[in-house]
């Protein structure tokens, strides 16, 4: 349901009943236009902020200035003051106006967004792949400039106050020297060999991938909804590159994509799990619970 | 390169001014050609930025792509040139005109030309022609009815750039280089903007000194199909993201505007050089070939003629190889006679030679291998003194008569004797005319205008299993109409 | 502070890559080049400061679309890599293992890069547990002209069954089983420069060189979309040429040793004027092609221009004029002003003999 774009209910309260009618006449004509009513609106409408109590405060004593302006014929002033007013009440507006939210997901944060689509995928993953599962099944509305910082700033997050949240998006680490594998991101709650990248782990962690996005896919087809184009689109550029997982170029079916994928997982499973294992277990041993999570280096040079 | 054209680079390079290497044209030049300017984006195969077109050196055609990475806008400006070259292709393919032939046929009086550049700009063409050709009109990807028809063309002239002497589409850097050489090197003449420089410079200057100022690419911007690095770094990347911002596309215009403007009037100063020279003798000749080609096209695409394949077949490959490889010869052949200056660097080289007939003898008459009765079989005796490195038994033409077969019977110091083998009529001795006379100076070159002999090729049906056997012909499919483009 | 580093200056030497050797090894006799770039000058900067900027560079776009490539065919654990190396070299499904060596652990030195590459692939020929299939960025050495220098590399190596592969991923683009037949050659030069430093680490680690395979892996995208294509590049010809070109290449010490002791490029320290000095003290070989492929090119040329050297006409050029150096001996044994050396004897008289043809052609 396209619900971006709302107006608000008009403000009763005597300190804000002066406010701009352009606001109020936008509300009566979004809510009108789009025939919804006022009950719905009245969710949407976020508890009013600090920011917007300060800017009602700031537009009841600028129009106040106005009346006192004109009263004395000011006329330079008041048009200094209109001009302000003006500004405040589009900063008013500005503040009420939800940006264009689908109406799946419209309160979740880009580091939940990034969880989301990280426990739906089950391994770590690069930045590209995060997008594009956000984008197949979720709001899309995560873009890859996000997922920079983010790793940096939860470790800062962990540093100032350790398990203080219930997860972090964390590093994965090397299985050979413990360091932060480059570009990847992982969930701190995940068993410690999950969060580990051995040789073999990007291919097994490309296919189990690959097979959790087809098992979310027969879900959705399951529950009676369809996945999205993007859904499909994604799920077959990645059984394009699985032996046998889809023929030529077909749209990819699930359950052919996760026999396929599951029979070349069984051949690199045990060595990568293996591998993974010994080195988590390192990982116990030699570092402390920064470093668990967000990787030992020899950080020297330009560090990531 | 022969050691004529590196003399005529060394005195280009002194007298600090291009010198010539041809006394007439050698390429046609329609009365009204199509100028072509491409711009592609860097480091992409095929996806257009830019064209100025058109063939009113005062009026260019300006057609941009705001955004060159979404395929819609390349689409749309795919449609809009065809709106452009199309009207103009197909605005030959009026006047008729029928040619008296065994059995007569029919063929355009007059054919489109295309001019581009350089060859990076036929290239450009060959590509964009590839990727526009297999699109349709329906389906799921559906294009203007116009771009697949574009695509054909393109095809067609591409295709035609590679038969030498072929002016439909011409590279202008290397229409110049056949008549001009500049005191830079030949990778250097790939440079519109200073081969100019060399060939007609300023006023009071140089050529050496125009072609460091034709450097600079703020004054002459590459003429494409690649932009220069510092324009998008500086200029395209910004005008592309005002672009996507604002959804004006005005910057972007200006920005390849000024890219284009200075190319477009190098192009139309070329073309007025180029006219500036007298039309060869044979130039025609080849034109009328280009016509035909043009003619057949027309019929082909009239009846509904589906795109050429990604791939040649075996023998279409093969008999297409062995066209090019004649074209060459006919071509070479063909410039030599008509311009003493290029028959030159034959004689240079010992296959051609120029001399004055000193004796003939008439009246032989031999039995000709693998027939019963004697014919006239002429000697002429010249005297010459070019350096001539033939050996007996060498076939020679001559520009008396290009199609007169003769053969080297020997050479005696400075003279050289030549058997007359055929064009002398039908009767008992040779025809009054038909030899030439003592004291005419005559040039031999072992040079053949007919393009020498073709290979016979098997009928497609006949293709042999090695190579494939019996080709089955191109149908369109609907895996390469829906091709990505991205 | 050995005399390289004094050329330099206080800066940090440039990387070689494979594209820089390549370009090295085609104009093998230019002493000039052969030293900047032993002692990691970076030219770029050396030829804006003596007033003659390189005539090229790259274009964001072709940059952007090159990388966006690369991580294309390196996406989700090299998927799209592995499925082409299973299809055209048959790679056993089992072998899927990779490494990068970008850095390690956060360190991306030279030399413990460097280090970690011969550790990888010595444990991979050895064909042990854990034995890789993929190694991502490995850095390579190579001796070029006598001085050993590192090879940022833009390639993954590759073992199937013990023998070793090169692993080219080139953004141009492959069309109908075509692509840009100078491009292929430009990948396939500078593929052969890692065949050969890869070969030369194995013969430095006792192993076999010949396990490094003469057979390129080259990777591009197909037609127009953006769906990798592989084709293997037969290097062998590329091969045999550089390995013939870097032994040819004048040897440093031997410029060395003809040159002052404080003899230096630093841009800090010197003026234009003084750097174009030093830079013209050293010997050059220009070509045109040298245009397209070294940054101080128009310095050269403008060298070139004074001295009215032949070079300028094009290589082809020269050799038809009998290899002569200079356009004014040219023109001068070629109407008689200048008298030809017994040597110059033949192409005297040809140039005799095509001036008097031209002439009358033109008259």
């Amino acid at each position: 349901m396209p619900i971006s774009k709302l107006g608000t209910s008009p403000p009763t309260d005597e300190r804000t009943r002066a406010l701009s009618i352009a606001s109020c006449h936008r509300y009566w004509k979004t809510a009108g236009a789009s025939g919804i009513d006022r009950l719905l609106l009245g969710l949407l409408i976020r508890s009013p902020t600090v920011e917007l109590d300060a800017l009602e405060r700031r537009i009841a004593e600028l129009r106040a200035q106005v009346r006192a302006a004109k009263a004395a014929a000011d006329h330079a002033t008041v048009r200094l003051l209109r001009a302000e007013l003006r500004k405040t009440e589009r900063a008013w507006d500005d503040a009420l106006d939800p940006e264009p939210e689908p109406a799946q997901a419209p309160s979740l944060s880009v580091r939940e967004q990034v969880h989301q689509a990280l426990t739906l995928l089950g391994v770590p993953t690069a930045g590209k792949m995060i997008v594009a599962v956000n984008e197949a099944f979720f709001a899309g509305r995560v873009t890859a400039g996000q997922l920079t910082s983010l790793r940096r700033d939860e470790e800062k997050s962990f540093r100032t106050s350790p398990y203080a949240r219930p997860y972090y998006l964390c590093a994965a680490l090397t299985s050979e020297l413990l360091s932060p594998a480059r570009g990847l991101l992982a969930v701190s709650t995940w068993p410690a060999q999950i969060r580990i990248i051995g040789p073999l782990s990007p291919r097994t962690d490309f296919l189990t991938s690959a097979i959790r996005i087809a098992e979310h896919i027969a879900r959705l087809i399951h529950a009676g909804e369809d996945a999205s184009l993007a859904a499909y689109r994604l799920l077959t550029g990645m059984a394009q590159n699985i032996p046998g997982a889809v023929d030529g170029f077909d749209r990819a079916e699930p359950a052919q994509v996760i026999a396929a994928a599951g029979a070349e997982l069984t051949i690199h499973r045990e060595s990568d799990m293996h591998e993974r294992g010994q080195a988590a277990k390192r990982a116990e041993k030699q570092l402390d619970q920064v470093t668990r999570l967000f990787g030992a280096g020899l950080k020297t040079a330009r560090t990531a | 390169m022969s050691i004529m054209s590196s003399y005529a680079r060394a005195l280009a390079a002194q007298e600090g001014r291009a010198q010539p290497v041809a006394t007439v044209r050698h390429v046609h030049l329609s009365a009204a050609p199509m100028v072509f300017i491409p711009l592609r984006l860097a480091g992409e195969a095929a996806a257009p930025l830019a064209a100025m077109v058109g063939t009113d050196p005062e009026n260019p055609r300006l057609l941009v792509v705001p955004q060159p990475r979404n395929r819609d806008l390349r689409f749309a400006f795919m449609a809009e040139l065809a709106d452009v070259m199309l009207p103009y292709i197909e605005g030959f393919a009026e006047v008729v005109e029928t040619v008296e032939a065994k059995t007569p046929y029919e063929r355009y009086a007059d054919a489109p030309q295309i001019l581009v550049p350089s060859r990076g700009g036929v290239a450009f063409t060959k590509l964009l022609g590839r990727s526009t050709r297999f699109r349709r009109a329906d389906g799921p990807y559906p294009v203007h009815p116009t771009v697949p028809v574009l695509g054909q063309w393109l095809t067609f002239f591409a295709d035609r750039a590679e038969y030498a002497g072929s002016s439909a589409l011409v590279a202008m850097t290397d229409a110049l280089a056949l008549h001009f050489a500049t005191g830079q090197s030949p990778m250097e003449d790939a440079n519109l903007a200073t081969q100019l420089a060399w060939i007609s410079p300023p006023d009071g200057q140089s050529g050496a000194k125009a072609a460091l100022a034709a450097e600079d690419p703020l004054i002459s911007p590459p003429a494409g199909p690649d932009t220069h690095p510092d324009f998008d770094g500086q200029v395209l990347e910004h005008a592309i993201r005002a672009y996507e911002t604002s959804g004006s596309e005005a910057q972007v215009r200006e920005a390849l505007r000024s890219q284009l403007t200075p190319t477009w009037s190098l192009m139309w100063h070329a073309v007025r050089l180029l006219r500036g020279l007298p039309e060869a003798a044979t130039v025609d000749v080849r034109w009328v070939r280009d016509r035909e080609q043009f003619t057949r096209e027309t019929a082909r695409l009239a009846e509904g003629g589906s795109p050429r394949g990604r791939v040649d077949s075996a023998v279409r490959a093969a008999i297409r190889l062995a066209d090019l490889e004649s074209v060459v010869q006919t071509y070479e052949a063909q410039r030599a006679f008509d311009d003493p200056l290029v028959m030159i660097e034959h004689r240079v080289a010992g296959k051609a030679f120029t001399g004055e007939v000193v004796g003939v003898d008439a009246a032989r008459r031999i039995v000709p291998a693998g027939k019963t009765r004697p014919a006239p079989r002429p000697l002429v005796t010249i005297r010459t003194s070019d350096p001539v490195r033939l050996s007996p038994g060498r076939k020679l033409f001559s520009s008396r008569n290009r199609k007169q077969r003769t053969e080297v019977v020997g050479i005696d110091g400075d003279l050289v004797v030549l058997q007359i083998n055929d064009q002398m009529g039908r009767g008992a001795s040779p025809a009054p005319g038909s030899l030439p006379e003592v004291g005419d100076v005559v040039c031999y070159a072992e040079l053949d205008p007919g393009g020498g002999q073709r290979p016979r090729l098997p009928a497609g049906e006949d293709t042999p299993w090695t190579h494939g056997g019996p080709p089955t012909p191109y149908t369109p499919t609907d895996e390469d109409a829906e091709e990505a483009w991205s | 502070m050995n005399r390289l580093d004094t050329l330099r200056g206080p800066v940090a030497p440039l990387d070689h890559n494979a594209r820089t050797i390549a370009a090295l090894a085609v104009n093998p006799g230019c002493d000039r080049r052969a030293l900047l770039d032993a002692a990691g000058v970076d030219k770029q900067k050396t030829a804006a400061y003596v007033g003659h900027p390189a005539p090229f560079g790259q274009s964001p776009f072709a940059i952007t679309r090159a990388a966006s490539f690369d991580a294309l065919v390196k996406a989700n654990g090299c998927a799209h890599l592995l499925r082409l190396l299973r299809e055209t070299l048959g790679l056993s499904i089992s072998e899927a293992a990779y490494a990068d060596i970008s850095d390690v652990g956060g360190n991306d030195s030279h030399q413990m890069r460097h280090t970690r590459t011969r550790a990888l692939l010595k444990r991979a020929a050895a064909g042990g547990d854990g034995s890789c299939t993929l190694f991502d960025h490995p850095l390579l050495k190579l001796t070029v002209a006598g001085h050993e220098v590192y090879l940022e590399p833009s390639i993954i190596a590759f073992q199937i069954e013990g023998r070793f592969h090169v692993v080219e991923i080139k953004s141009f683009a492959v069309v109908d089983d075509q692509a840009d037949a100078g491009q292929v050659a430009a990948a396939a030069r500078q593929s052969a420069v890692y065949v050969h430093a890869l070969r030369e680490l194995f013969a430095a680690e006792g192993l076999d060189p010949e396990r490094v395979s003469h057979d390129v892996v080259l990777v591009c995208p197909k037609d127009f979309a953006n769906h990798p294509t592989a084709t293997l590049l037969d290097v062998r010809q590329q091969l045999a040429a550089l390995r013939r070109q870097l032994s040819r290449l004048t040897r440093i010490d031997r410029i060395l040793e003809e040159l002052p002791a404080d003899f230096t490029f630093d841009l800090e320290t010197q003026s234009p004027d003084e750097v174009g000095k030093a830079v013209g003290s050293v010997g050059a070989r220009f070509a045109p092609e040298c245009l397209s492929s070294c940054e101080m090119a128009l310095f050269c040329r403008a060298e070139a221009r004074g001295d009215g050297s032949t070079d300028l006409l094009g290589r082809t050029a020269r050799d038809a004029l009998g290899g002569l150096e200079s356009i004014p001996a040219v023109l001068g044994l070629a109407d008689e002003s200048r008298p030809p050396s017994p040597e110059q004897l033949e192409i005297a008289e040809q140039l005799r003999y095509v001036r008097r043809l031209y002439t009358e052609a033109i008259a």
